[in-house]
């Protein structure tokens, strides 16, 4: 995690950094232990092969959970997740670079949230979409940290 | 989300205990070391009351014990079918959460599953049929914490 990110800062299409990512077996495997997740295709090759894929294919979970890590490295302390939708529209396999992506479409205020949408996917080397996906973070404001250390 | 749904779609309730270990593990497991999950100090400093759970670790909270006996070659449960005559060949094709609040080690969830619905479609592979969920977590005090709309494939 890095510093805090400030609504006020943070623009429609604006790009957060990718972030790159190799799954290895050893990664699969705490995360099946993790999630209490027997599913064979994850990690028996000769299995997965069986059912029709290349290799042990990689938990559409800690896709997932890859995805959402963007983004809360990217909010900061004070950011919050409020909502993540994705798609498991194509499977990634053990060894293969995975780049989770996201840009902001909207931001904008809701009650007292400050809240900004954006557009996701996680991408086979940054190229086939795998999981795409939207998502709503929210942010804290510039002013409400000048009132509190006002008070 | 309609709230006047029948206690006839309600195919299960699961409650659980937030554990810091489990969801430590879990962090680790996706390399995701935040702080926040870690470090009650930098949570509490960032306006928490102890170390936060990764929001995306919320439907391992209540979710049930692996059973040797209850899983197929394949390492699936035989059981997972919603009480629905599904087809064996089940996966996820879709997920949606909403997170209403932050949940601390020993926040008492509790998980209501209801079927949303199921459509028969055709697609280029053959017929199957695309399952939905929802799934409302709710705490100890009976507010809403989070709300999952889950959808499934099954061939």
């Amino acid at each position: 995690m890095t510093e805090q990110r400030y609504f006020d800062d943070v623009e429609t299409g604006e790009v957060v950094p990718p972030a790159r990512h190799i799954i290895e077996p050893v990664q699969m495997f705490l995360f099946s232990s993790a999630t209490g997740n027997a599913h064979r295709i994850h990690y028996d090759h000769r299995w997965a092969q069986s059912e029709g894929y290349a290799n042990i294919v990689v938990q559409g979970p800690l896709q997932s959970a890859l995805m959402a890590r963007l983004l809360t490295d990217w909010a900061g302390p004070r950011g919050r997740l409020v909502r993540i939708q994705v798609r498991n529209q194509a499977v990634a396999f053990a060894g293969e670079e995975l780049v989770c992506t996201a840009a902001v479409v909207r931001t904008y205020r809701d009650g007292g949230a400050a809240l900004i949408d954006l557009q996701l996917a996680v991408t086979r080397a940054g190229a086939e979409i795998l999981m795409p996906g939207t998502a709503t973070v929210s942010l804290p404001c510039r002013a409400d940290d000048a009132e509190s250390e006002a008070r | 989300m309609a709230s006047d749904q029948s206690a006839d779609d309600v195919l299960e309730i699961r409650s659980g205990v937030v554990v810091k270990r489990a969801f430590q593990d879990w962090a680790a497991a996706v390399g995701d070391l935040n702080p926040l999950y870690f470090d009650a100090d930098v949570a509490r400093s960032a306006g928490h009351r102890d170390v936060v759970m990764p929001p995306m670790f919320l439907s391992q909270v209540t979710s049930r014990v692996r059973f040797l006996a209850e899983l197929r070659p394949d390492g699936i449960p035989h059981s997972n079918t919603f009480g629905l005559p599904l087809p064996e060949r089940r996966m996820a094709a879709a997920e949606e959460t909403e997170f209403c609040a932050a949940l601390y080690p020993g926040d008492y969830l509790t998980a209501t599953r209801r079927l949303a619905g199921v459509e028969q479609k055709h697609g280029r592979s053959g017929d199957f049929a695309l399952v939905t969920l929802e799934i409302a977590y709710h705490d100890e005090a009976g507010r809403q914490v989070a709300r999952t709309v889950a959808s499934i494939i099954a061939r």
